[in-house]
Protein backbone atom coordinates (compact mmCIF):
# COMPACT_ATOMS: atom_id res chain seq x y z
CA UNK A 1 0.00 0.00 0.00
CA UNK A 2 1.77 2.97 -1.29
CA UNK A 3 0.27 6.83 -0.16
CA UNK A 4 -0.37 8.35 -3.02
CA UNK A 5 -1.89 11.87 -3.85
CA UNK A 6 -5.01 10.88 -5.63
CA UNK A 7 -8.43 13.09 -7.50
CA UNK A 8 -6.01 15.35 -9.20
CA UNK A 9 -6.35 16.89 -12.44
CA UNK A 10 -3.97 16.25 -15.07
CA UNK A 11 -3.32 19.09 -17.76
CA UNK A 12 -2.88 18.67 -21.65
CA UNK A 13 -0.86 21.16 -23.70
CA UNK A 14 0.59 20.66 -27.17
CA UNK A 15 3.83 19.50 -25.78
CA UNK A 16 2.96 19.12 -22.00
CA UNK A 17 1.37 16.83 -18.95
CA UNK A 18 1.10 19.09 -15.98
CA UNK A 19 0.09 16.45 -13.33
CA UNK A 20 -0.20 16.68 -8.98
CA UNK A 21 3.07 16.11 -7.94
CA UNK A 22 4.51 12.75 -6.69
CA UNK A 23 7.31 10.96 -4.93
CA UNK A 24 9.12 10.45 -8.02
CA UNK A 25 9.87 13.96 -8.49
CA UNK A 26 11.78 14.37 -5.31
CA UNK A 27 15.04 14.35 -7.59
CA UNK A 28 14.43 16.98 -9.38
CA UNK A 29 12.79 19.24 -7.35
CA UNK A 30 16.19 18.82 -5.01
CA UNK A 31 18.52 19.31 -7.95
CA UNK A 32 16.56 22.63 -8.74
CA UNK A 33 16.41 23.82 -5.03
CA UNK A 34 20.38 23.43 -4.83
CA UNK A 35 20.89 25.37 -8.24
CA UNK A 36 21.37 28.88 -8.87
CA UNK A 37 17.92 28.95 -10.42
CA UNK A 38 16.20 28.60 -6.78
CA UNK A 39 17.40 31.73 -6.07
CA UNK A 40 14.21 33.91 -7.00
CA UNK A 41 12.20 30.88 -4.69
CA UNK A 42 14.17 30.06 -1.51
CA UNK A 43 14.85 32.64 1.08
CA UNK A 44 18.11 31.54 2.45
CA UNK A 45 20.76 28.93 1.97
CA UNK A 46 20.26 25.72 0.76
CA UNK A 47 19.26 22.80 3.23
CA UNK A 48 17.74 19.58 2.32
CA UNK A 49 15.18 19.38 5.04
CA UNK A 50 14.38 23.02 3.79
CA UNK A 51 13.71 22.19 0.30
CA UNK A 52 11.80 18.57 1.78
CA UNK A 53 9.43 19.99 3.54
CA UNK A 54 9.05 22.82 0.53
CA UNK A 55 8.19 19.92 -1.51
CA UNK A 56 5.72 18.43 1.27
CA UNK A 57 4.09 22.00 1.55
CA UNK A 58 3.37 21.71 -2.38
CA UNK A 59 2.02 18.41 -2.57
CA UNK A 60 0.04 19.49 0.94
CA UNK A 61 -1.15 22.74 -0.37
CA UNK A 62 -3.30 19.93 -2.77
CA UNK A 63 -4.65 18.64 0.58
CA UNK A 64 -5.31 22.01 1.91
CA UNK A 65 -6.85 23.94 -0.93
CA UNK A 66 -8.15 22.11 -3.44
CA UNK A 67 -5.63 22.95 -5.84
CA UNK A 68 -2.04 23.52 -6.45
CA UNK A 69 1.08 23.56 -8.44
CA UNK A 70 1.47 21.24 -11.08
CA UNK A 71 4.81 19.61 -12.30
CA UNK A 72 5.33 19.84 -15.92
CA UNK A 73 5.95 16.94 -17.57
CA UNK A 74 6.96 16.65 -21.52
CA UNK A 75 4.61 14.24 -23.34
CA UNK A 76 6.69 10.99 -23.41
CA UNK A 77 8.52 11.86 -20.85
CA UNK A 78 7.48 11.45 -17.10
CA UNK A 79 10.69 13.53 -15.90
CA UNK A 80 10.14 17.02 -14.07
CA UNK A 81 11.19 19.19 -16.17
CA UNK A 82 9.47 22.19 -13.67
CA UNK A 83 6.15 23.41 -11.98
CA UNK A 84 3.15 25.62 -12.99
CA UNK A 85 -0.40 26.26 -11.32
CA UNK A 86 -2.33 27.83 -9.05
CA UNK A 87 -1.18 29.04 -5.68
CA UNK A 88 -2.56 30.42 -2.71
CA UNK A 89 -0.25 29.29 0.89
CA UNK A 90 -2.06 31.43 3.81
CA UNK A 91 -1.06 34.55 3.98
CA UNK A 92 -0.47 35.05 0.24
CA UNK A 93 -2.88 38.25 -0.11
CA UNK A 94 -4.60 36.89 -3.37
CA UNK A 95 -4.21 33.60 -5.80
CA UNK A 96 -1.11 33.69 -7.69
CA UNK A 97 -0.29 31.65 -10.97
CA UNK A 98 2.98 30.58 -10.19
CA UNK A 99 6.01 28.56 -12.43
CA UNK A 100 9.36 27.18 -12.45
CA UNK A 101 11.58 25.71 -15.43
CA UNK A 102 13.98 23.44 -13.02
CA UNK A 103 16.89 22.72 -15.55
CA UNK A 104 18.94 25.06 -17.67
CA UNK A 105 18.50 22.56 -20.53
CA UNK A 106 14.71 22.77 -20.60
CA UNK A 107 14.81 26.71 -20.75
CA UNK A 108 14.55 28.81 -24.06
CA UNK A 109 12.04 26.56 -25.73
CA UNK A 110 8.72 28.05 -24.23
CA UNK A 111 7.66 24.98 -21.76
CA UNK A 112 6.99 27.86 -18.88
CA UNK A 113 4.68 29.75 -20.94
CA UNK A 114 3.00 27.07 -22.23
CA UNK A 115 2.49 25.68 -18.57
CA UNK A 116 1.52 28.86 -17.37
CA UNK A 117 -1.45 29.54 -19.88
CA UNK A 118 -2.79 26.04 -19.31
CA UNK A 119 -2.32 26.87 -15.59
CA UNK A 120 -4.29 30.14 -16.01
CA UNK A 121 -6.91 28.81 -18.13
CA UNK A 122 -7.68 25.85 -15.50
CA UNK A 123 -7.75 28.36 -12.34
CA UNK A 124 -10.12 30.61 -14.46
CA UNK A 125 -12.43 28.00 -16.02
CA UNK A 126 -12.49 25.09 -13.79
CA UNK A 127 -11.39 26.85 -10.20
CA UNK A 128 -13.69 30.09 -11.54
CA UNK A 129 -11.14 32.53 -10.52
CA UNK A 130 -11.91 35.91 -11.40
CA UNK A 131 -8.39 37.54 -11.26
CA UNK A 132 -4.98 36.25 -10.59
CA UNK A 133 -1.46 37.67 -10.31
CA UNK A 134 1.96 36.54 -11.05
CA UNK A 135 5.06 37.39 -7.78
CA UNK A 136 8.09 38.06 -9.50
CA UNK A 137 11.20 38.91 -8.02
CA UNK A 138 12.45 41.91 -9.82
CA UNK A 139 15.92 41.07 -10.65
CA UNK A 140 14.52 37.71 -12.32
CA UNK A 141 14.32 39.33 -15.76
CA UNK A 142 13.28 36.03 -17.77
CA UNK A 143 10.08 35.80 -15.64
CA UNK A 144 9.38 39.47 -16.08
CA UNK A 145 9.24 38.63 -19.40
CA UNK A 146 7.22 35.88 -19.94
CA UNK A 147 4.30 37.66 -17.52
CA UNK A 148 4.63 40.82 -20.23
CA UNK A 149 4.23 38.02 -23.12
CA UNK A 150 1.44 36.16 -21.16
CA UNK A 151 -0.72 39.94 -20.72
CA UNK A 152 0.00 40.36 -17.25
CA UNK A 153 0.75 44.17 -16.33
CA UNK A 154 2.53 45.79 -13.35
CA UNK A 155 -0.58 46.57 -10.29
CA UNK A 156 1.74 48.86 -8.40
CA UNK A 157 -1.17 48.96 -5.69
CA UNK A 158 -1.43 45.15 -5.10
CA UNK A 159 -0.34 43.55 -1.46
CA UNK A 160 3.05 41.40 -1.94
CA UNK A 161 3.61 38.03 -0.01
CA UNK A 162 6.53 38.32 2.66
CA UNK A 163 9.36 40.30 3.19
CA UNK A 164 11.08 40.04 -0.45
CA UNK A 165 10.83 42.63 -2.68
CA UNK A 166 8.21 41.12 -5.16
CA UNK A 167 6.64 42.87 -8.45
CA UNK A 168 3.07 42.02 -8.50
CA UNK A 169 1.36 40.91 -12.52
CA UNK A 170 -2.08 41.42 -12.88
CA UNK A 171 -3.02 39.01 -15.48
CA UNK A 172 -5.81 39.62 -18.22
CA UNK A 173 -9.43 39.28 -16.68
CA UNK A 174 -10.97 35.61 -17.81
CA UNK A 175 -13.00 37.50 -19.61
CA UNK A 176 -10.47 39.38 -22.09
CA UNK A 177 -9.15 36.33 -24.32
CA UNK A 178 -12.69 35.16 -25.67
CA UNK B 1 -12.38 15.69 -7.22
CA UNK B 2 -11.18 16.80 -4.28
CA UNK B 3 -7.39 15.88 -3.57
CA UNK B 4 -6.31 13.51 -0.94
CA UNK B 5 -4.25 11.11 0.51
CA UNK B 6 -5.34 8.03 -0.43
CA UNK B 7 -4.17 4.37 0.70
CA UNK B 8 -3.16 5.30 4.23
CA UNK B 9 -3.53 2.67 6.63
CA UNK B 10 -6.03 3.28 9.10
CA UNK B 11 -5.11 1.99 12.73
CA UNK B 12 -7.09 0.54 15.32
CA UNK B 13 -7.37 0.46 19.17
CA UNK B 14 -9.72 -0.02 21.79
CA UNK B 15 -10.65 3.88 21.88
CA UNK B 16 -8.71 5.57 19.00
CA UNK B 17 -8.50 5.58 15.14
CA UNK B 18 -5.29 6.56 13.53
CA UNK B 19 -6.46 8.11 10.07
CA UNK B 20 -5.02 10.27 7.41
CA UNK B 21 -5.21 14.01 7.86
CA UNK B 22 -7.55 15.98 6.08
CA UNK B 23 -8.02 19.44 5.53
CA UNK B 24 -9.94 19.94 8.47
CA UNK B 25 -7.98 18.99 10.84
CA UNK B 26 -6.17 21.91 10.20
CA UNK B 27 -8.14 24.47 12.91
CA UNK B 28 -7.13 21.81 15.88
CA UNK B 29 -3.78 21.41 14.27
CA UNK B 30 -2.99 25.15 14.50
CA UNK B 31 -4.64 25.79 17.81
CA UNK B 32 -2.16 23.35 19.36
CA UNK B 33 0.45 24.74 17.71
CA UNK B 34 0.03 28.82 18.08
CA UNK B 35 -0.79 27.22 21.82
CA UNK B 36 2.67 28.43 24.07
CA UNK B 37 1.75 26.61 27.10
CA UNK B 38 1.17 23.17 24.49
CA UNK B 39 4.35 23.55 22.49
CA UNK B 40 7.13 24.73 25.45
CA UNK B 41 8.25 20.86 24.76
CA UNK B 42 8.42 21.42 21.22
CA UNK B 43 10.17 24.85 20.64
CA UNK B 44 7.58 27.17 21.64
CA UNK B 45 4.59 28.69 19.03
CA UNK B 46 4.46 29.15 15.77
CA UNK B 47 2.62 31.48 13.42
CA UNK B 48 -0.45 31.27 11.69
CA UNK B 49 1.54 30.95 8.47
CA UNK B 50 4.20 28.05 9.86
CA UNK B 51 1.34 26.35 11.26
CA UNK B 52 0.27 25.85 7.91
CA UNK B 53 3.53 25.36 6.39
CA UNK B 54 3.92 22.40 8.87
CA UNK B 55 0.79 21.14 8.48
CA UNK B 56 1.38 21.26 4.65
CA UNK B 57 4.28 19.16 4.88
CA UNK B 58 2.30 16.33 6.84
CA UNK B 59 1.04 15.21 3.36
CA UNK B 60 4.06 15.68 1.44
CA UNK B 61 5.63 13.38 3.93
CA UNK B 62 3.39 10.55 3.92
CA UNK B 63 3.51 10.67 -0.07
CA UNK B 64 7.63 11.16 0.00
CA UNK B 65 8.33 8.28 2.47
CA UNK B 66 5.76 5.88 2.11
CA UNK B 67 4.74 6.63 6.30
CA UNK B 68 3.71 9.65 8.48
CA UNK B 69 1.93 10.70 10.98
CA UNK B 70 -2.17 9.91 11.52
CA UNK B 71 -4.52 12.23 12.69
CA UNK B 72 -5.90 9.91 16.18
CA UNK B 73 -9.56 10.51 15.92
CA UNK B 74 -11.84 9.41 18.65
CA UNK B 75 -13.18 6.30 17.36
CA UNK B 76 -16.78 7.13 17.44
CA UNK B 77 -16.79 10.78 17.05
CA UNK B 78 -13.76 10.90 14.56
CA UNK B 79 -13.07 14.26 16.54
CA UNK B 80 -8.85 14.62 16.44
CA UNK B 81 -7.07 14.18 19.59
CA UNK B 82 -3.49 14.57 18.36
CA UNK B 83 -0.75 13.44 15.92
CA UNK B 84 0.98 10.19 16.23
CA UNK B 85 2.48 8.33 14.06
CA UNK B 86 6.25 8.05 11.95
CA UNK B 87 8.57 11.11 11.36
CA UNK B 88 11.49 11.33 9.70
CA UNK B 89 12.70 14.40 7.75
CA UNK B 90 16.13 14.66 6.48
CA UNK B 91 17.36 16.71 9.45
CA UNK B 92 16.73 13.68 11.77
CA UNK B 93 19.27 11.22 12.60
CA UNK B 94 16.55 8.28 12.16
CA UNK B 95 12.77 7.48 12.04
CA UNK B 96 10.97 8.14 15.42
CA UNK B 97 7.71 7.86 16.74
CA UNK B 98 6.26 11.28 17.23
CA UNK B 99 3.38 12.48 19.23
CA UNK B 100 1.75 15.31 19.69
CA UNK B 101 -1.89 15.53 21.57
CA UNK B 102 -3.99 18.72 21.28
CA UNK B 103 -5.31 20.01 24.93
CA UNK B 104 -8.90 18.16 24.85
CA UNK B 105 -7.44 14.97 24.41
CA UNK B 106 -4.44 15.65 27.18
CA UNK B 107 -4.74 13.36 29.98
CA UNK B 108 -6.40 10.30 28.62
CA UNK B 109 -3.28 7.67 27.67
CA UNK B 110 -4.15 8.74 24.24
CA UNK B 111 -0.18 9.50 23.28
CA UNK B 112 0.56 6.01 24.74
CA UNK B 113 -2.35 4.16 23.24
CA UNK B 114 -1.47 5.46 19.70
CA UNK B 115 2.49 5.19 20.44
CA UNK B 116 2.06 1.24 20.98
CA UNK B 117 -0.69 1.63 17.69
CA UNK B 118 2.00 3.12 15.50
CA UNK B 119 5.63 0.89 17.42
CA UNK B 120 3.58 -2.48 16.38
CA UNK B 121 2.91 -0.96 12.99
CA UNK B 122 5.99 0.04 12.58
CA UNK B 123 7.80 -3.48 13.30
CA UNK B 124 4.95 -5.65 12.45
CA UNK B 125 3.94 -4.09 9.39
CA UNK B 126 7.06 -2.71 8.24
CA UNK B 127 9.17 -5.01 9.30
CA UNK B 128 11.33 -1.86 11.14
CA UNK B 129 13.61 -3.48 13.87
CA UNK B 130 14.37 0.19 15.43
CA UNK B 131 12.55 3.27 17.13
CA UNK B 132 13.49 6.20 18.59
CA UNK B 133 11.91 9.41 20.42
CA UNK B 134 13.85 12.60 20.03
CA UNK B 135 12.67 14.95 22.71
CA UNK B 136 13.67 18.21 24.29
CA UNK B 137 15.52 17.88 27.33
CA UNK B 138 12.89 20.09 29.49
CA UNK B 139 9.90 17.88 27.87
CA UNK B 140 8.82 15.86 31.06
CA UNK B 141 5.50 14.85 29.85
CA UNK B 142 7.04 12.91 26.45
CA UNK B 143 10.02 11.72 28.72
CA UNK B 144 7.78 10.15 31.15
CA UNK B 145 5.66 8.78 27.84
CA UNK B 146 9.11 7.77 26.42
CA UNK B 147 9.65 5.39 30.02
CA UNK B 148 6.74 3.75 30.16
CA UNK B 149 6.75 2.92 26.68
CA UNK B 150 9.96 0.81 27.75
CA UNK B 151 12.44 3.38 26.47
CA UNK B 152 15.58 4.21 27.25
CA UNK B 153 17.74 7.73 27.18
CA UNK B 154 20.48 6.67 24.90
CA UNK B 155 22.24 9.37 23.60
CA UNK B 156 21.96 12.83 22.45
CA UNK B 157 21.19 14.81 18.92
CA UNK B 158 23.43 17.88 18.12
CA UNK B 159 20.12 19.34 16.08
CA UNK B 160 20.99 22.19 13.16
CA UNK B 161 18.12 24.97 14.99
CA UNK B 162 16.56 22.79 17.59
CA UNK B 163 19.78 22.28 19.91
CA UNK B 164 20.15 19.09 21.53
CA UNK B 165 17.57 16.36 21.21
CA UNK B 166 17.52 13.29 23.71
CA UNK B 167 17.48 9.99 21.70
CA UNK B 168 15.40 7.63 23.50
CA UNK B 169 15.24 4.14 21.92
CA UNK B 170 12.46 1.76 21.68
CA UNK B 171 12.26 -1.39 22.67
CA UNK B 172 13.74 -3.65 19.76
CA UNK B 173 10.65 -5.86 17.96
CA UNK B 174 11.92 -8.85 20.15
CA UNK B 175 11.47 -7.03 23.53
CA UNK B 176 8.25 -5.74 22.97
CA UNK B 177 6.55 -9.32 22.74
Amino acid sequence: MTPVLAHTPVLETERLILRAPAARDWPEWDAMMQSARARFVRPGDYAEALSWRGFGHAIGHWVLRGFGNFVVTRKGDDTAIGAAGPWFPAGWPEREIGWSIWSAAAEGKGYAAEAARAARAYAYDTLGWDTAVSYVAPENARSIALAERLGAVRDANAATPGDAPAIVFRHPHPEAGK
Amino acid sequence: MTPRLVDIPVLETERLRLRAPVASDFEPYRTYRMSPARTAGVGGPRSYLQCWDYFGELFGHWILRGYGRWIVADKETDAPFGLVGLFYPPDWPEPEIAWTVFAHGEGKGIAHEAAIATRAHAYDTLGWTRLVNLIMPGNTRSIALARRLGAVHESDYAHPDSGTLQIWRHLSPGECA
